[in-house]
């Protein structure tokens, strides 16, 4: 088998095999206020991921092995293939990430010339039209990188793989022996007891889940008003408002009033001293 | 793959209880009767009047040609996320309010002031997301399968007016919190709605109640998601897998029919335990979107978009796009791109187990088939990341 191939056949099903746990620790982490893919939260999914990812891949790999290349690998296959594969993929991955990003970013650029150039000097292109070509153009190049990177880190997978395979003791009998053989590894030797763990565990993480989840959202709206906080509704009294209308209008009244005989007042003693503007009052200099 | 023994049936101790060892079993039960317990008196009498076991029987013991496979939970999961749906749609709908002067408050309301109501909206908004992703996932893999193909096009057939049903509960539903996304994602809806030859313009009329969208319209979309699409789908789902059985499964595509039989496992209990993993996986990860990204409501619908660029759903983002391209403008080019394209698509899907009469089910030895659904998948993504690309674009 090639190594790519075993590469891929062991990662795939142990990918999915840890992934349920690692979700269930990920929600827990949301539910307490911390994000899974930064600062403390990443860190404590790492810590949790190891061991599962150690049982998991023990668990595929020997399964693969068995079923696949009908060999029985030696004890302690999880935490030997988990070392050399987390060391390799430590170095491979950051790799592949910045190599499939340089490769984009390359690709965008030349795409993004190519297509002005073409704008410029044959035809006009559309701005919804220009979005999808450039994005199958350059998204095809990226595609293609990703791929390749990927291709080659499943082959280093499966390279670090091999040796297991060559020091594995093959499984003799029957086809069906050999069925039987891995397929009652899978299998709990105390059903009842596996089903009690299982349906108990939920109990605890749905439990825990509840006291962490937040009553009230960890999003609010800017402007939304509580009903706590809004304002208690002032209780309109028509008698009390008509009184202190009628008494404002009798002020303004006695005001006008005032101002009238103020400004009678002022006539004739302006008509005493015309021409004298430096003797008005300041209440008739606003006036006139 | 699988393969159950009758070791391995017995350590599960089901052989018992469906009745599979009828007389003998018979005999035994009437030695014990008396020494049952409250709970299993209770089982006896139920079973006694309604067959419980053998229901049961009829449930869990349905052989799978060639083994449980992670490939077959999709259709459960859908069942699973349907379900929820519902619990989650009626506890909200114990506050929602649907008139245009209420909906974005209650909506409000529940989003900040009913205990946990937040994230039973975002659950029920990202739940409705995950349903339009399985049903692609499942329709892929009958396809890709080549489970469509005698005897089973009447599943095919019930299974794409249940893809109708899914997209129609995405529609009507966004347009109830009232807010501007949704109240614009409704009008642009409608809108290619009304490009349908000959009932298009009933259909819009009928479904807005007047020539702008307001209550009749919140109306009308409310009943339609709360009563009609449930109602329908539990009925055709119900059609659905009652066809399923009858029809049986189609097991997988490779394989001698000797290797099939050797591996034929019971739905009880390989292919129940994939299907409650997959469920419960796909459960964390609507729970964690539900966390990552809530529901938050823009302001409150008005005729008016202002700064607010008009988009559907994301599911229907690639048919949005491909309709601003220039070759689709223009009345004419309008109905070809929204309507007479995807009903064209629509109906060749529907033809599909007529027209493909040939019984070969690998998908490696259906080189039309494997290229077709490559350049769907593909067009579907291009003109989805696309619209997204536009919409940054316009902001």
């Amino acid at each position: 088998m090639s190594n790519t191939k075993l590469g891929l056949l062991v990662f795939w099903p142990t990918f999915w095999t840890g992934f349920p746990i690692k979700m269930v620790f990920a929600l827990l982490l949301l539910a307490a206020h911390m994000h899974p893919w930064e600062g403390t939260g990443l860190y404590l999914l790492l810590l949790v991921s190891i061991p599962v990812d150690i049982w998991a891949l023990g668990l595929c790999a020997r399964t693969v092995f068995i079923d696949r290349l009908k060999v029985d690998p030696q004890p302690g296959l999880g935490l030997n293939l988990w070392i050399r594969w987390a060391a390799f993929s430590a170095v491979a991955l950051p790799i592949i990430t910045i190599v499939v990003s340089m490769v984009t970013e390359t690709a965008k650029s030349v795409v993004a010339s190519i297509v002005e150039s073409i704008k410029e000097n044959i035809l006009t292109i559309p701005v919804a039209e220009q979005i999808s070509l450039e994005l199958v153009m350059w998204g095809s190049v990226a595609s293609v990188a990703l791929i390749l990177c990927l291709i080659g880190w499943l082959y280093g997978l499966g390279w670090f793989a091999q040796p297991f395979v060559k020091n594995a003791k093959p499984v003799i009998g029957t086809t069906a022996d050999q069925a039987n053989f891995w397929d009652s590894l899978r299998i709990p030797a105390d059903q009842p007891l596996l089903l009690t763990a299982f349906t108990g565990m939920g109990v605890v993480l749905v439990f825990i889940f509840w006291v962490l989840l937040p009553q009230t959202t960890p999003h609010p709206h800017e402007e939304y008003v509580y009903t706590f906080e809004k304002k208690e509704v002032v209780i309109v009294e028509p008698k009390k408002i008509l009184k202190e209308a009628e008494q404002v209008l009798a002020n303004a009244e006695l005001v006008v009033i005032k101002l009238q005989d103020e400004k009678s007042g002022d006539a004739e003693a302006s008509s005493e001293t015309s021409g004298k503007a430096s003797d008005l009052s300041p209440e008739a200099k606003q006036e006139k | 793959m699988w393969s159950i023994k009758p070791g391995l049936i017995n350590k599960f101790g089901f052989c018992k209880s469906l009745g599979w060892n009828g007389e003998r079993r018979m005999k035994e039960d009437s030695q014990s009767v008396n020494q049952q317990n409250a709970f299993e008196k209770v089982v006896e009498f139920v079973d006694e009047r309604v067959g419980l076991k053998t229901i049961q029987a009829k449930m869990l013991n349905e052989p799978i040609p060639g083994g449980s496979r992670w490939a077959y939970a999709f259709g459960s999961v859908l069942l699973f996320i349907f379900i929820v749906q519902v619990v989650t749609g009626i506890l909200l709908m114990f506050y929602y309010v649907p008139s245009t002067d209420h909906a974005y408050a209650s909506t409000q309301y529940i989003i900040h002031e009913v205990d946990y109501g937040w994230f039973l909206l975002s659950y029920h908004f990202w739940g409705s997301s995950a349903m339009v992703v399985m049903v692609f996932a499942h329709m892929s893999q009958v396809f890709l399968w080549g489970a469509y193909k005698k005897p089973r096009e009447l599943v095919w057939l019930v299974g794409l007016a249940l893809f109708g049903i899914v997209m129609g509960f995405g529609f009507t539903g966004y347009l109830l919190p009232w807010d501007q996304r949704a109240y614009w994602a409704t009008v642009v809806g409608v809108e290619i709605m009304d490009k349908t030859p000959l009932i298009g313009d009933f259909l819009a009329r009928f479904l807005k109640g007047g020539p702008t969208p307001g209550q009749m319209t919140l109306s009308r979309f409310f009943v339609i998601h709360v009563m009609v699409l449930p109602a329908a789908l539990a009925g055709l789902a119900g059609l659905h897998i009652f066809l399923f059985r009858k029809a049986g499964p189609a097991g997988p595509f490779r394989g001698t029919p000797e290797e099939i039989k050797a591996k034929t496992d019971y739905f009880f209990p390989r292919q129940i335990w994939k299907d409650i993993v997959a469920m419960a996986t796909v459960f964390l990860i609507i729970c964690s979107l539900a966390f990552i990204e809530p529901v938050v409501l823009l302001e409150q619908a008005t005729p008016d978009p202002g700064d607010y660029h008009p988009e559907p759903e994301w599911y229907f983002l690639f048919l949005f796009q491909l309709l601003r391209l220039k070759i689709f403008g223009g009345e004419f080019g309008q109905f070809l791109g929204a309507m007479a394209i995807p009903g064209a698509f629509m109906a060749f899907l529907a033809a599909l187990p007529f027209l493909d009469t040939n019984s070969e089910r690998n998908i490696f030895k259906r080189p039309l088939a494997l290229i077709g659904w490559t350049v769907v998948m593909v067009f579907i993504l291009v003109f989805t990341v696309s619209a997204i690309i536009n919409r940054e674009f316009l902001d």
